[in-house]
């Protein structure tokens, strides 16, 4: 808080919401149809989707919203939305 | 560089989760700006859906893992002018200054503060994420939602049948204000939008630079939340936002020539749902205008 006037990348660090509890669907990739093209990292608005230096992509579930977007774009149809279970 | 690689290994600036509904085009948008924009960059979001998802932070955190700053609705363009004018003078034009405003801080209350910049030719990238109304203060109208379109401050009723003005055209305004780069951009088309925002960060070093980005929002506009691309893509094949630039003068639009029909974008949007065919022919009237203009202006 010593420097409470200036806070150029943040004075305590960065705010982040619990954002994957939102989900009432979950998105869940189907390996064997996925081709790898990446479509669903370019559109998937939280940044929950990456790749790796092999292009083989994986969603992260911690602040994935469940939108669904990538699951309807995935040329492949590879993605598919599972209801959440209350656990 | 393939614009997948390109995002695929660039840094994720943005805040990992954020209150931005789900599927919300601002959101999207925002992130791959960023990914495109690199750390050098210092950015500006006014009042706004963006704001107010935790972007700017709380607390004395940061939403954003570059600088960031709040200014007012009004002012966001006269801000960033000061901002780039002392980075210049401190002989850094490497830093990217950057403002993301939504419509109602760019058409509206800070429409006299961009266009002053603009004119001036600050040297600022200033993009605008038109979600066609006020969605962070509860879906009013403003000067960019488009005719028909049902908000809270222009319902569906007895006396009224949605908007009843023209949709004010941000995008032509601001290419007349000649400046050096001036484009429009939408999701659907992720590589058009990573070429423009880095062709306007380019021009950003020259002069000033404005990019109207189409950001669809499913709590608004009323569509599900896995629609969000479909509805951008719709929008664009429909010529409803007709994708164009104008660089140095000199125009590039994206023509449909058997675009579909603007009820196929309409459809999808709660927003619309009370239009009678009669108005659907009027807003198809309305898009084939503006097509027709910007084809003559592109042609020119
Ligand atoms: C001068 C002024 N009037 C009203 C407000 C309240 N306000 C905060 S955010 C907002 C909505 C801004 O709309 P827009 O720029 O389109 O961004 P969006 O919320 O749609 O993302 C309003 C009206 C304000 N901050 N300043
Ligand atoms: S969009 Fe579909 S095919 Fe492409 S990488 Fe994602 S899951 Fe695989
Ligand atoms: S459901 Fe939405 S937030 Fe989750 S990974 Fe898919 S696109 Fe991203
Ligand atoms: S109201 Fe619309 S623009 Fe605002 S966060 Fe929600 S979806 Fe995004
Ligand atoms: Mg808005």
């Amino acid at each position: 808080m010593s420097k409470k006037f200036i806070t150029p990348v943040g004075d305590e660090g960065i705010y982040t919401l619990d954002t994957g509890s939102w989900r009432t669907f979950k998105p869940v990739m189907l390996k064997e149809k996925c081709t790898n093209c990446g479509l669903c990292m370019i559109f998937c608005p939280v940044g929950s989707i990456t790749g790796d230096e092999n292009k083989i992509y994986e969603i992260g579930y911690q602040y994935c919203k469940g939108c669904g977007i990538c699951a309807r774009e995935c040329p492949t149809k590879a993605i598919i939305m599972v209801r959440e279970s209350i656990e | 560089m393939n614009y997948i690689d390109l995002i695929r290994q660039s840094e994720d600036l943005v805040t990992a989760g954020m209150s931005a509904c789900q599927g919300c085009g601002a959101e999207l948008c925002l992130r791959r700006v960023l990914q495109v924009a690199g750390r050098n960059t210092i950015l500006s979001i006014p009042p706004g859906c963006m704001a107010g998802a935790g972007v700017v932070g709380w607390n004395f955190d940061n939403g954003l893992k570059i600088p960031v700053h709040i200014p007012l609705l009004d002012n966001t363009a006269s801000f960033l002018s000061g901002v780039t004018n002392m980075y210049q003078r401190k002989n850094r034009p490497d830093v990217n200054i950057i403002a993301f405003a939504g419509d109602g801080a760019t058409a509206d209350c800070g429409f006299q503060s961009l266009s002053g910049a603009a004119e001036r030719g600050e040297k600022l990238l200033y993009i605008c994420y038109d979600n066609e109304g006020y969605m962070n203060t509860g879906f009013q109208r403003s000067s960019t939602s488009s005719k028909g379109s049902r908000t809270s401050t222009t319902p569906v009723g007895k006396v009224q049948d949605g908007k009843s003005q023209n949709q004010k055209y941000m995008p032509l305004i601001m290419a007349m204000h000649n400046v050096e780069y001036v484009a429009t951009a939408s999701p659907s088309n992720m590589k058009d939008m990573v070429d423009k925002v880095t062709k306007g960060i380019q021009a950003s070093k020259k002069g000033f630079a404005y990019i109207h980005i189409f950001s669809p929002c499913p709590t608004g506009w009323g569509h599900e939340t896995d629609q969000t691309i479909e509805v951008a893509r719709k929008a664009v094949k429909s010529n409803f936002f007709p994708l164009f630039e104008v660089e140095q003068g000199k125009w590039k639009l994206l023509d449909n020539k058997n675009p579909i029909p603007v009820s196929d974008l309409l459809n999808l949007l709660r927003k619309f749902s009370h239009l009678s065919p009669d108005d659907i022919a009027q807003i198809q009237e309305l898009v084939d205008k503006r097509m027709d203009l910007l084809r003559k202006l592109s042609a020119a």
